[in-house]
């Protein structure tokens, strides 16, 4: 018998397989096809100057942008229809100077390095009065969206539009604190540090779990313990435990999955009106191995259909020995 | 210049560019070859569970061949009938039992068919068995929305290549669907009228993004999709439930459906694609509000991880460019 469960921020509801549950082991996923050093195009970049760099870690502008910020934005109608030009940024962070793949194999120092650029591009991106929103995303292997496997990198997008699933996790964690007047996540954090089923990882600061209502297998999400709504400003001072955090998260993948795909994205408050989301929002990151193929069902009616309950991944993925 | 764009219905921005035309996708290799081992195969009838209805020649007995288009439950569903429908509460979090239905359509007896094979009478009966147990399921008990869809091919998440479409039994509206209805209640609040009307209107007035279309129905490619080539298909007459449509609509249907197919198979060199009905919940209050439809969607890109977590789609293909390939082909 399978069970039906709401995710309580979006109030989306998934369908969780259970009696027929794929086992762990089914979604095993490896990855052949790696870009060597030579061919590399961020390798090549070494020598290059980025518009900004840290320990390390470099950003450039992406090559194919998607947006720019060569005309003002500004919003037309026709008719029934909005639309603008595609103002905003999207830049690429080179991880590393070294030509490594998957950012479970950079150090915690690395990562760290990694996480701080995201934080200080945010701060420096927010200061354009156009700018709604501000994401930082992976995209790692071919089936997560990448153009090739070889070297690690990200990337950061502002736009001047509120996405619509942000929209939606902020409006659902917006209506938890009218009824109850606390953090829908630090409720959520509570609950699951005292059940533990789901409880993947934990350190002084961060707590990782499979989300209740997982839409997909092996999705986690990483939050702090402590509430703060915006990440840039929240990760001030637990940097070091984020990335050390995030490094076992990666190595638990990388090892028990057998080095999948996976995307990673940064959920923060919008940049406008901070004030308005300090006590009901909190950040998190959303990491999600892509083991699954999305069809019509899921598509034409944002049901998921989970083929394994997160109690059962959460399990799987503690009990993955890192010193193997 | 890329340019972003909002849908007016459920107000989601997405990111389109024109990076792509028709022939710079990966290309997928949907040629039916599995035949020996097809569990839709005529004559392999007991290896389904036991048919819930057919079309079949007269006198011919229930999973025997002799079927023109055969329902059977999904061997592996992910929901499935109980007695009883129960909702706990969790901490923060709720559940509620796994109940449902989730059948198959076999849509014609012959494994090398696809659904743009079929003559148009066969497709009228894909479509008259669509409608046939979307209202036989709306009456069941617990049942608030029935979901109708298809893959096709196997990067559109078809497991069994037979042709077929499957219909899934909800004990709830999906997210999907519940924003729907949100955005096209909110508009008939403020303007009086239903959105996807006046956006039938605006289409044949900018024709720029028009299809196809016959006596019945309209096909465009929406002003804000979510994906290259995504096509829609509407009553030009405003029905909120395609349960109440009559069999000459049907027939149309049928026709621009199949229409729609055989030009996405040219342009695009038989691609996987998904298509699901839209329609209202069972027992909606607000008729006039919504206007059933169908979404087409070949399979071209992968979403990729800012997609997911953003529902900002970034679409590599406009719809005029689209809708242009698609009308002349």
């Amino acid at each position: 018998m399978s069970q039906l469960r709401k995710d309580p921020v979006v109030n989306r509801w998934t369908i969780v397989a259970t009696e027929r549950a794929r086992r762990p082991a089914a979604f095993v996923d490896s990855q052949s096809t790696q870009t060597d050093e030579a061919q590399c195009e961020y390798c090549q970049e070494r020598s290059s100057k980025g518009i900004f760099e840290f320990e390390g870690a470099k950003v450039i502008n992406s090559a194919t942008p998607i947006l720019d910020q060569s005309q003002l934005f500004e919003r037309k109608s026709h008719g029934l229809y909005e639309s603008s030009h595609s103002y905003g940024s999207h830049e690429i962070v080179i991880e590393s100077q070294n030509h490594v793949a998957n950012m479970a194999d950079l150090s915690a120092g690395q990562i760290r390095a990694v996480i701080e650029t995201y934080a200080k591009r945010m701060q420096t991106l927010r200061q354009n009065p156009s700018i709604e929103y501000i994401v930082a995303y992976k995209n790692y292997g071919i089936a997560a969206g990448s153009r090739n496997i070889g070297h690690a990198r990200s990337q950061i997008m502002a736009v001047p539009v509120l996405p619509m699933r942000v929209d939606d996790k902020i409006k659902g964690a917006e209506k938890y604190y009218d009824s109850h007047e606390r953090c829908l996540f630090c409720d959520m954090i509570a609950q699951e540090l005292g059940n533990k089923e789901r409880l993947v990882a934990q350190n002084d600061d961060f707590v990782v779990i499979a989300p209740f209502a997982s839409r997909f297998p092996f999705e986690t999400w990483v939050l702090p313990k402590f509430h703060h709504s915006d990440f840039a400003e929240g990760i001030k001072g637990y940097e070091a435990s984020l990335s050390e955090i995030i490094k076992d998260l990666l190595c638990r993948f990388k090892i028990g999955l057998n080095d999948p795909a996976y995307n990673y994205m940064i959920q923060t408050s919008p940049v406008k009106n901070p004030s308005l989301f300090k006590e009901n929002y909190h950040w998190h990151i959303e990491i999600i191995p892509r083991l699954t193929r999305v069809a019509g069902f899921e598509r034409g009616t944002g049901f998921y259909i989970c083929p394994i309950p997160p109690e059962m991944t959460a399990a799987f993925l503690r009990e993955v020995e890192l010193n193997a | 210049m890329p340019e972003l764009r909002r849908d007016p219905v459920v107000g989601r921005w997405i990111i389109i560019d024109h990076s792509k035309g028709p022939t710079d996708f990966p290309k997928d290799d949907n040629t039916p070859t599995r035949q020996a081992i097809c569990p839709f195969c005529p004559g392999r009838e007991v290896r389904t569970p036991p048919e819930i209805d057919a079309i079949r020649a007269y006198g011919s007995t229930p999973d025997t061949p002799g079927w023109q288009v055969r329902t059977v439950p999904n061997k592996f569903p992910v929901l499935t009938a109980q007695d009883a429908l129960e909702k706990h509460g969790n901490g923060i979090y709720d559940e509620m039992t796994g109940v449902g239905a989730h059948e198959v359509m076999i849509e014609c007896p012959d494994h090398e068919k696809t659904l743009t094979d079929l003559t148009s009478e066969e497709m009228g009966m894909v479509i008259s068995q669509y409608q046939r147990r979307y209202r036989q399921l709306s009456k069941v008990d617990h049942f608030k929305y029935v979901v109708i869809f298809k893959n096709f091919g196997s990067s559109a998440g078809a497991t069994v290549e037979h042709t077929h479409s499957q219909i899934i039994a909800l004990p709830m509206v999906p997210k999907t669907v519940t924003e729907e209805l949100k955005g096209a209640e909110h508009y008939h609040q403020i303007h009086g009228r239903c959105v996807f009307c006046d956006m039938i209107a605006q289409e044949y007035n900018d024709k720029e993004r028009l299809v196809a279309e016959n006596n019945s129905f309209l096909a465009f490619c929406p002003y804000a999709p979510r994906y290259a080539f995504e096509t829609w298909i509407i009553p030009k007459a405003h029905f909120a439930d395609f349960g109440q449509i009559d069999q000459k609509t049907q027939g149309h249907l049928s026709q621009i459906l199949q229409d729609v197919l055989q030009k996405i198979k040219k342009v695009l060199d038989n691609p996987s694609y998904n298509y699901y009905l839209h329609t209202a919940p069972v027992e909606y209050s607000n008729p006039s509000a919504y206007h059933w439809h169908m979404e087409i969607i070949p399979k071209l890109t992968r979403s990729v991880g800012f997609e997911w977590g953003t529902g900002l789609h970034i679409v590599p293909t406009f719809p005029q460019e689209a809708a242009r390939f698609l009308r002349e082909a």
